[in-house]
């Protein structure tokens, strides 16, 4: 093992595993602790005393480092969960938010993440091939055990991105029900089509449409900036967006968080209906009492059931079979499917047999994808048949996918249309962030 | 009826425990499910689906992106496409498949007459290919990782021209290793894998396959 | 009011990014860029064909799994050897026999008797007309790479491009010199093999031709290893020879030209006895982009027989 000189990435601060990454294997350890009878096209045979430099190959970040970042990821739920449990302090939260920002954000750079962690294990489901490493499957699996007990502590200040756009609601606006129920229908069709392109191994949309690790690094294209900047500025009125309206892994911990064991609450006691807090949820998750003078007649309430109990399976059936008709578009994101389109195209125009007699000749400019494909020595057949092999996955994806709408939507209105009864001020565990800006507004303290 | 409620909450949450504990076991177990490679891995670093020559001691599980000199066709969208830059791929050179060609492919100008190291003659955007007489007829040349940006034109040189000896790698000090990598998404050849972390390196080379192998193509893929 | 607008404005800035998303997901552009650091390879591969005097007659596509060697016998038969194996096609094409052996021929050749001489990686095996081993050499070094294998009436030369080197052996695969060692005082430069390979060949009389590549030309040594003469010069255009080391393969036809082939620049070209560049057989365009190890044979009708190891065919080029 040697050392090199680490290279001095611009405008980067040096990560803390740099000494893990700055020894270097080279090549020839490498190449020989296979310990192989190895033999080689000779090298030139050098009369003067020239020694042959080795191939350095940098190591990767240790993988200590990764149980690390899980180690730092749960010693953060549990500090995060019992401030807002216990402590009940917002600004405790708020500085625990700030490290989570530098940490999973600034210094972890975004990599890896619970939310696009669904990627990962959506495609490991379905391709066994696929390594599925621990640290990620744990990245996973611990924010929504620790939701299932304690609500989205997760989503208050552990979560990056949910810091990330906490700083930035300045002037947060109230929706109206109508517009959080409609516009919370989107993290639902994102998360159904990042499971259907992650599992069909098509495409890591999640990490693709990353709003903010251009941000973490500092580095990215103006598009991408631009991106950012557009999210984040709608985040000034409407707070958390992406949390809100867009997050796939928002729809997991809010399903969980509805059934917490021990969810955050507005009042450490008893309401005293001040109604000080009724404003104070940026995010309009605070529920406030429902006391209608005449509750539905408990037939009423049979009658709304079973009309549910058939819409439900209908509207799922109906979107199910609209997913399917659109297994084409979906499919089409796929680079299998896509290349199968380019090269049916090019076989199109081109004529059988090759005359060499042909004054052609023409060099023609192929693209890339077909370069590669003709450096590849696939066979348009192979191409074809791997390309309908994945439009398959698709038509199955797009049942299941449509399907998966259809049932949110279906919830949605039943939810909108069931009776609700209650008395206090509430917070929606399901949308709730535990952010605690509300309980700063209650005047009853424990 | 709050009863209800709340034994009903406990069994959702019972429920939403068990499926995350079964995804998680089943997931653990399929992964140790070591049917094409001792690893698990589904990289071609070894070129073989079997007898995979990673001793179990070092089973990795973590996983690192990088780049198969022998699929790449040096489209030029590692410089462009990384999240980095300049981009974390990087000429890297196997000086053993080296010819040490004073014509070096990788390094002039094609139609280059003069053999000199002046500038208007390399073919490299930003000169990072360095050239040193080592003795008649030979000539060293190494790559300057800090001016290198990952076009891979001088690899397309070396390989059409000379052994193929310039290869483009991942150089793991500067990857992210994100979690989707956007060179990956946008390589036309699939070049780009996941492969295990404790060998992070898919470098071909004359050494890993018999001469004849060498002989008949003239590369090899390791 | 206020409050409206500001409404009316998040909503449109997310709205805004939720359209670029699906915009771009969806989006049947193709990724396909210009590339800034292309290496216009295909500028180099445009060849000046007016003077592309010979067209393709004939292609075998023989069943071997990889092909490496190709050979003229009696009667204009055509010998393919690869990997585990050689067939024999007639003069028009059609196959007229074949074997099995073990390992990889990388070189062969045929003698007077009929026998075919095949150099796999570090020795030679003789088998006759039929596959029965005659002879089996034993193996030069570990480093060896036989290239080539060349016949006259009483030597067999072999070019070892793993040791930079031709020796001459009897027919019974006894050493009786090197050729090609650098030697100053005989003014043998030495060969420059860069990339393996390495080509040789017997001319119309009888004397030793070998393609020293790095110094991209052809020599033409005694038996004894006395360096007579020289000639070729690099050049990426038609009448050099491009890239580090070239060219690979190389044949003669009846008059003494001498049919040479390149890599890097896929071509296949003639030359006239004095070294001069006469004409194109094939063009860059014939071949696939990067292929390498286009042996070369001619037959008694100064057809020329090229060996295509990507394209795993046996083309032949005959002029117009």
């Amino acid at each position: 093992m040697r050392r090199i000189k680490s290279i001095p990435a611009k405008g980067l601060k040096t990560p803390a595993g740099t000494t893990a990454r700055t020894f270097i294997l080279t090549f020839f350890s490498v190449l020989f602790s296979t310990a192989m009878a190895v033999r080689r096209f000779p090298k030139p045979e050098f009369e003067t005393n020239y020694i042959q430099p080795s191939t350095q190959i940098p190591v990767p970040r240790a993988e200590l480092l990764a149980y690390l970042d899980v180690f730092v990821l749960l010693v953060s739920l549990s500090i995060v969960t019992w401030l807002i449990l216990k402590k009940r302090s917002r600004l405790w939260v708020f500085a625990m938010s700030v490290f989570s920002l530098a940490y999973f954000g600034f210094y972890r750079e975004g990599c890896v993440c619970s939310i696009g962690a669904i990627q990962n294990v959506s495609l490991a489901l379905f391709d066994n091939t696929f390594v599925l490493p621990l640290s990620v499957l744990l990245f996973f699996i611990l924010p929504l055990v620790f939701t299932a007990f304690f609500g989205r502590t997760f989503c208050a200040a552990v979560c990056p991105f949910g810091a990330m756009q906490d700083f930035f609601a300045f002037k947060p606006q109230a929706l109206s029900s109508r517009l959080n129920t409609v516009l919370g229908i989107l993290p639902y069709l994102y998360l159904g089509l990042a499971v259907l392109f992650a599992a069909t191994g098509t495409d890591f949309i999640i990490c693709r449409y990353d709003p903010f690790v251009g941000i973490f690094r500092f580095n990215a294209s103006f598009g991408m900036f631009l991106f950012s900047g557009i999210l984040l500025l709608s985040g000034v009125f409407i707070a958390r967006p992406y949390c809100r309206f867009l997050c796939p892994y928002g729809v997991l911990l809010n399903w969980t968080s509805r059934f917490s064991r021990r969810h955050l609450t507005i009042t450490p006691k008893e309401c005293i209906q001040c109604r000080l807090c009724e404003h104070s949820c940026p995010y309009d998750a605070i529920e406030v009492p429902v006391t209608s003078k005449s509750p539905e007649s408990r037939p009423v309430r049979v009658r709304k059931m079973m009309i549910l109990t058939v819409f439900v399976p209908f509207i799922v059936l109906v979107f199910g079979y609209a997913g399917s008709r659109m297994q084409d578009t979906l499919a089409g994101v796929d680079s299998r499917v896509k290349l199968a389109k380019e090269v049916m195209a090019l076989s199109g125009k081109q004529d059988a047999g090759y005359g060499m007699q042909d004054a052609g000749y023409k060099m023609q400019d192929d693209s890339y994808e077909i370069k590669a494909y003709k450096a590849s020595g696939k066979t348009e057949s192979q191409v074809y048949s791997e390309a309908s092999a994945v439009v398959k996955k698709f038509y199955i994806g797009g049942w299941l996918f449509g399907g998966f709408i259809g049932l949110a939507i279906a919830l949605m209105i039943g939810g909108r249309i069931m009776p609700v009864y209650r008395t206090d001020y509430v917070t929606s565990k399901g949308r709730c962030f535990s952010c605690l800006r509300c309980v700063d507004y209650c005047p009853v303290k424990s | 009826m709050p009863n209800r409620r709340e034994f009903l909450n406990t069994l959702m949450r019972g429920g939403i425990l068990a499926a995350l504990g079964l995804l998680s076991v089943s997931l653990v177990l399929r992964s140790r499910d070591k049917n094409s490679c001792s690893n698990g891995f589904a990289c071609s670093s070894c070129g073989k689906s079997q007898g995979c020559s990673l001793p179990a001691a070092l089973e990795a599980r973590q996983t690192v992106w990088q780049l198969d000199p022998s699929k790449c066709i040096q489209c030029g969208r590692c410089a462009t496409n990384c999240v980095m830059t300049p981009s974390a791929v990087k000429c890297t050179h196997a000086y053993a498949m080296c010819g040490y060609c004073d014509l070096c492919g990788g390094y002039l100008k094609p139609g280059t007459k003069t053999l000199d190291t002046a500038a208007e003659h390399q073919l490299c955007p930003t000169n990072a290919l360095k050239r040193k007489f080592i003795e008649d007829p030979f000539f060293e040349y190494t790559v300057d990782e800090q001016l290198c940006i990952g076009c891979g034109k001088c690899v397309k040189g070396c390989s059409a021209f000379g052994n193929g000896s310039l290869q483009l790698q991942v150089r793991h000090d500067r990857c992210k290793n994100c979690n989707e990598c956007s060179i990956a998404r946008s390589c036309p050849s699939q070049a780009f894998s996941r492969v295990p972390a404790n060998k992070p390196s898919l470098l071909k080379s004359f050494g890993k396959e018999s001469l004849e192998e060498a002989g008949r193509k003239g590369e090899l893929n390791a | 009011m206020k409050q409206k607008i500001f409404i009316i404005t998040g909503l449109v800035l997310l709205v805004g990014v939720i359209a670029i998303m699906l915009a771009d997901l969806f989006s049947s552009k193709k990724a396909d860029k210009a590339n800034p650091y292309d290496y216009k390879m295909g500028e180099l591969r445009k060849t000046d064909i007016t003077c592309n005097g010979y067209i393709e007659q004939l292609t075998i596509k023989p069943a071997l799994e990889e092909i490496h060697a190709v050979a003229c016998g009696s009667g204009d038969r055509i010998y393919v050897a690869g990997k585990n194996g050689l067939e024999i096609y007639q003069v028009n094409g059609k196959p007229d026999g074949n074997f099995r052996f073990e390992g990889v021929a990388s070189c062969m050749a045929l003698d007077k008797k009929g026998r075919i001489f095949i150099g796999m990686q570090d020795h030679v095996e003789v088998f006759d007309q039929l596959g029965k081993p005659c002879n089996k050499w034993k193996s030069i070094s570990t480093e060896s790479l036989l290239t080539c294998i060349a016949l006259t009436d009483s030597y067999v030369y072999l070019a070892d491009a793993g040791k930079k080197i031709v020796y001459r052996y009897d027919m019974n695969g006894r050493l009786i010199n090197r050729i090609g060692e650098k030697d100053p005082q005989k003014n043998v430069p030495g060969f420059i093999i860069p990339s393996p390979y390495f080509d040789l060949g017997i001319g119309k009389k009888g004397e030793l031709w070998v393609a020293n590549t790095g110094r991209h030309s052809l020599e033409q040594f005694s038996s004894d290893g006395a360096l007579n003469s020289a000639w070729g010069e690099a050049s990426m255009s038609a009448d050099g020879f491009c890239g580090c080391c070239n060219p690979s393969h190389f044949a003669f036809l009846s008059d003494g030209s001498f049919v040479t082939s390149e890599k890097g620049i896929e071509r296949v070209k003639i030359y006239s006895p004095q070294g001069k560049y006469v004409c194109m057989v094939a063009p860059p365009s014939a071949f696939v982009e990067g292929t390498k190890g286009l042996d070369l044979a001619v037959d008694s009708k100064d057809r020329i027989i090229v060996l295509d190891p990507e394209k795993k065919q046996v083309r032949i080029f005959v002029k117009k």
